[in-house]
């Protein structure tokens, strides 16, 4: 944000991760060289173990690793406080869960506005910009749902609405889709595709081939390596086409969620 | 971080408000320890505030002698010294008294000798009955109100006494006992007067003159070879603002009559009532801390509670760190909410202390609990510690959880 254009968002210096001690030591993340530059959607595929979620924690600062630098925005937060690691990630990283992950006992409004809280805003402005989020996701009418009262692609609307709230430079998504039905799964790409479109950069865990055709760039892992790195050179369905079918589709979706509550 | 703590506290509320029952039961936890602690103090403060009171009726004109020397002793000796004031050797002599008796400004000076063995009348044989002998000069410096009959004056009999009321009940059965007769060291008494009940075991004489027999000094004498074994002076200034003046002839003139020995003390204002208030405080202090055990009870609640509200909320505490939530951010989180419950606890132990000390002292005790700030500040205090105390560790915990396994939880 701070940095300028030249600077890559992410920058990976043979980065190093291992679980486990002595015979039982585990090698997930194999000396990484990777190089992320702003407005990039990047599917990362693989099997199971070969160190996706580990690099989407380090990413996300939710970890740290073991050798190796990790330069966001130019800064290496390897080495910073978990103090200043957490400002980081309430400014810059937003996170999308395979299972959603909001909390339960909160409504869609205060979920959305979470992130904020921990930016010292107030809760008036929280709330209100919480409430533009939604309705750039079509939400408006769910604010004051509970989480366990929506559908699973509602749900996780709502997560990508919260991690976006604080504006920031990287969205990691881990499965974003994995417990969707393809209907909501393609609901879900189209959503991270346009907001890739307005210029956020997205990292993607993905075990799901067909969903690696709304990424720009789709890297494979295998044993904490990256096997390929392959650039598409045009998204395929990021033309806007069928967002509009797909905006029909939410309408039809909302009239029968309207029903049911008339019901 | 004054907006954090403001939605913290909102946070705090929502998350009891879900677990009313436990919430309700942690904080009646505290409640209770609090509870008790505040009738302790409240009862303890009540009867100091008695012989504060009084001193205060007394017109702070009142100078009292006594036999040893206050500078030398310890805390612990000085108390048990006054209680038991009957034992210590005495060292004021009826010289002293007619000597104080003689400072200027001094309106009036009385000895009290307090006088071993039992009262005994032909029905009953109280055993917490007390012997004083003291001239009538005792009832201008004490105000010791007479329900019936006289005080003893010059002119009336060597064997006559004046009774407190509850004696004359216990040895007579009644407190019509003008006339009557009781025995003491072989001698027999007449009973000439009643004294008003004065609902104050604890005052500056040292002695509950509703339990006891006043005589002349001469018959006092006459039990003890002929020699008054003087215990305490008490003298009455003029006014008020002659007390320093009398208090310091005073020393004056002890000390020219014992030779420059320090083996009395003079003492007034808040002096009079110190070793007695000490002693209410160091026995309130001393229950309180016994009370505090059901607060430890309380507060190993709250930390019970706390503790499985952090391994619940596991996931929660995954998500809010990975949404930018700082470890400081989660422990203040966390430690507000039990700061919340020991606090409440606090408040509600402080209604129900004072409404189970109100509902003790109407029942069984003869004065009121005292309010204080001391006691308020007391309680808002031991419950913020509580708080902080059982809850850092929780919230610790809770903070140091890795947001990946927290994150894992529940899957």
């Amino acid at each position: 944000m701070d940095a300028d254009a030249t600077t890559p968002v992410i920058a990976l210096h043979s980065l190093t991760k291992r679980y486990g001690i002595g015979d039982a030591e585990q090698t997930v993340l194999d000396g990484l060289d990777l190089t992320i530059d702003k407005g990039e959607f990047i599917a990362i595929m693989g099997p199971s173990g070969c160190g996706k979620t580990t690099l989407l924690n380090i990413l996300g600062l939710l970890d740290r690793a073991d050798d190796g630098d990790y330069l966001l925005d130019g800064r290496n937060v390897e080495t910073m406080s978990s103090a200043r690691r957490a400002k980081i990630r309430s400014q810059q990283i937003g996170f999308v869960f395979q299972n959603f992950n909001l909390v339960p006992r909160m409504n869609v409004i205060e979920n959305v506005a979470l992130p904020l809280t921990y930016q010292g805003k107030r809760r008036t402005k929280r709330l209100k910009e919480a409430s533009k989020m939604l309705g750039t996701f079509h939400l408006s009418e769910r604010e004051y749902y509970m989480p366990w009262q929506l559908s699973g692609g509602q749900t996780q609307r709502v997560a990508i609405a919260r991690a976006l709230v604080n504006n920031p430079s990287i969205v990691l998504a881990d499965e974003p889709t994995g417990n969707l039905d393809s209907r909501s799964s393609h609901v879900i790409m189209e959503e991270l595709s346009d907001i890739h479109k307005r210029g956020n950069t997205i990292i993607m865990v993905t075990h799901n081939p067909d969903l690696t055709s709304y990424a720009s760039r789709v890297i494979h892992m295998i044993d904490g390596r990256i096997d390929s790195d392959t650039k598409t050179p045009r998204p395929k369905k990021a033309t806007g086409a069928p967002k509009k079918r797909l905006d029909e589709k939410r309408k039809t979706k909302k009239t029968r969620a309207k029903k049911g509550k008339a019901d | 971080m004054r907006l954090l703590l403001t939605n913290h506290l909102r946070n705090a509320l929502d998350s009891l408000r879900s677990n009313r029952l436990r919430t309700g039961l942690t904080v009646l936890g505290v409640t209770i320890g609090i509870a008790s602690i505040i009738v302790v103090l409240s009862l303890g403060a009540g009867a100091t505030r008695l012989i504060t009171n009084q001193l205060v009726q007394a017109g702070g004109a009142i100078a009292v002698v006594r036999t040893g020397s206050a500078a030398h002793d310890t805390q612990i000796n000085n108390l048990t010294a006054t209680i038991a004031g009957s034992q210590a050797t005495s060292s004021l002599t009826e010289q002293d008294v007619d000597s104080l008796g003689s400072i200027k400004n001094v309106s009036a000076v009385a000895p009290l000798m307090l006088i071993g063995g039992t009262v005994s009348s032909d029905h009953a044989t109280p055993d917490n009955a007390i012997i004083v002998a003291t001239t009538p000069a005792l009832t201008d410096v004490a105000s010791l109100p007479i329900d019936q009959g006289q005080f003893i004056d010059s002119v009336t009999n060597q064997d006559t006494a004046v009774v407190g009321q509850q004696l004359a009940i216990d040895l007579f059965g009644t407190d019509q006992a003008i006339g009557r007769n009781f025995h003491t060291h072989g001698v027999t008494f007449t009973v000439i007067g009643i004294l008003d009940a004065l609902d104050s075991p604890v005052n500056y004489n040292n002695v509950d003159f509703d339990h006891a027999a006043i005589i002349s000094l001469e018959s006092g004498k006459a039990f003890n070879q002929g020699v008054a074994s003087i215990q305490q002076i008490d003298i009455r200034a003029k006014n008020d603002h002659d007390l320093a003046a009398v208090v310091k002839q005073a020393d004056k003139i002890l000390a020219t009559n014992h030779k420059n020995e320090k083996d009395y003390t003079v003492l007034s204002g808040n002096d009079l009532a110190r070793p007695a208030n000490e002693l209410f405080y160091t026995v309130a202090a001393t229950l309180a801390i016994v009370a505090a055990i059901s607060l430890l009870v309380g507060g190993i609640g709250i930390m019970n509670i706390m503790l499985v509200g952090v391994s619940e909320r596991t996931r929660e505490i995954g998500i809010r760190k990975s949404l930018g939530a700082s470890n400081a951010h989660i422990t203040w989180q966390f430690l507000i909410e039990s700061l919340v419950m020991s606090l409440a606890g606090g408040f509600f132990g402080y209604i129900l202390g004072y409404l189970v000390a109100f509902a003790i002292a109407r029942t069984f005790l003869t004065f009121d609990p005292a309010f204080t700030w001391l006691i308020a500040g007391c309680s808002f205090g031991v419950s913020l510690l509580v708080g902080l105390v059982f809850g850092l560790y929780p919230a610790l915990r809770a903070a140091r959880k890795d947001p990946i396994e927290a994150l894992r939880q529940y899957h």
